[in-house]
This record gives C-alpha cells, structure tokens and sequence, in this order.
C-alpha cells in the first residue's frame, strides 16, 4: 500500500499534520520521565544521540551526533512538567530540506495505569506546513518500542533495519 | 490486537486512517455506507480498545488517528531478531567490500 500518487477521496484535512503515539511501558511516570530526560538513557534508544537541555521552559534542546560532531536537531522547550508532560519544538538540522521547513512541535505526556504500568502518548503536530518532516518522523514507532524496550530491560533494540 | 485486526471492516478503516489520519466519526462513516452510525462507532471502540487507534478531541471534533506503535511491537517480538541478524550479515559484506578498496 502506498501514501503517494493521485487518490479518488476527497480532500478535507492534510493527513500528517497531526501524528498521535501511545503505548503502555512497565515503569512509574519517574522513571518514564528520567529515560526520556536523561541523556545516558535517550543515547540508547534514540539513534545514539547526545542530547543537552536544562529542561527550563524556553531553553534548548540539542540533539547531536554520538561523537557530538553534527546537530541532528535543535528544539525549544516549551513546557516542562515532571513527570507528567513534556512539550518542545521539533527541527530538524541533519537534512538541509527537513531544516528548510518551519519548525513542529512535539508533545510528550504521561499516565498512570493500573499493574505498574504507565501510559505514553506522543503527539507530533503542527505539522502542516513541514511536510517532508512529517513523513521523516514516521520512525517514532521505532523511538518508542525501543524506549520501551530499555525502561523495562536496561538494553536497547537492535538497529533498525 | 489480533481479534481487532481479523474483522475485514476493522481493517478498511485502519487503511482510511493510514491513507488519512485524524478523521471524524463522520468521515469515517463515510468509508462503509453499509454500516449505520452505531456499527461504525462499534468498530472503532473495538479498535480503540486494541490501541490501534488512538482519540483526541480538538474543539467539538473528536479525531482518529492510526497508532502504528502495537504494530511495531509485535514487529519487534517475533520479526526485529530476524532482521537484526540480516542487518548484521549485510553490514559485515559492506565493511568487507569497502575494506577491500
């Protein structure tokens, strides 16, 4: 099945703009909350990358390479609410024509869940008019399984294919 | 996840959902003309309940969007290990290629 080439539906909203994830991982909202803030952990489930912050709303989020040679992305925090709900915004800069398109967003929030269990829910939106960014992203299923992966086994997932 | 998946409706709508993501109940609707309201709604709590689809509400709009990440797990339980050894095989024929040159 394929996204591209002329389609018989008719036209209401762009489809990408707004791109919801959710999955359930086996941890509490802290220790959620340290994996995807902590940059020990974030190195081992989003592709090896250094990432640096405070966390402060309206300071930056950098994203660069393991050997911290190129930036992969540059983000602005934008609200920071441990353990709850994380929002920042979302540019690209590893691919001349992703960092060309206006910046998204992406919202992070975290729910508790009977049976030691926390619900995740990942929404990248503002997507309109950054569509190349939005079929880049489509690897968050990849993200997050293997966010989950690490919270409840330590290690990562093997590269993605 | 599997019993939400078997049922051939379930999985039309799955694919208006890929082909679209964020539709209205009546959007939806619109994909099987056969069902009324209440069977559509029927199948999309189904869906929901399976976490293959995922509701936000935005105004007085309650949105559908295909959550692809039950998908993946289930890729990476019994498909990702195959792969990894795949990948594995491929990267070593490259480092041998390009160590050759």
């Amino acid at each position: 099945m394929t996204t591209s080439g002329p389609t018989t539906t008719p036209a209401t909203t762009p489809a990408t703009t707004t791109q919801v994830y959710q999955l359930y991982i086996r941890a509490t909202p802290e220790q959620l909350w340290d994996a995807i803030t902590n940059p020990r952990i974030v190195a081992k489930f989003f592709h090896g990358a250094r990432v640096e912050s405070t966390y402060e709303v309206g300071s930056t989020l950098r994203s660069l390479s393991p050997d911290g040679s190129q930036v992969w992305g540059d983000h602005t925090i934008l609200e920071c609410d441990p353990p709850r709900r994380l929002v920042h915004t979302w540019r690209s800069l590893y691919d001349p024509a992703l960092a060309a398109e206006p910046e998204s967003r992406v919202t992070w929030e975290i729910t508790d869940q009977p049976g030691g269990f926390c619900g995740l829910t990942l929404i990248h939106d503002r997507l309109e008019r950054s569509p190349r960014t939005a079929g880049s992203v489509r690897g968050w299923s990849y993200i997050l399984s293997s966010l989950k992966t690490v919270v409840e086994t330590g290690e990562p997932l093997p590269p993605m294919v | 996840m599997f019993k939400a998946l078997a049922d051939p409706t379930r999985r039309r709508l799955l694919d208006r959902l890929f082909e679209h993501d964020g539709l209205t109940l009546g959007e939806l609707e619109a994909e099987v003309p056969e069902l009324t309201r209440f069977g559509v709604m029927r199948h999309l709590t189904v869906l929901e309940g399976a976490g293959l689809v995922v509701t936000r509400k935005q105004g007085r709009h309650k949105h559908h969007h295909l959550n692809p990440v039950p998908i993946r797990l289930i890729y990476e339980r019994w498909m990702g290990k195959y792969a990894h050894g795949l990948t594995g095989a491929l990267l070593e024929l490259k480092n041998d290629i390009e160590g050759e040159r």
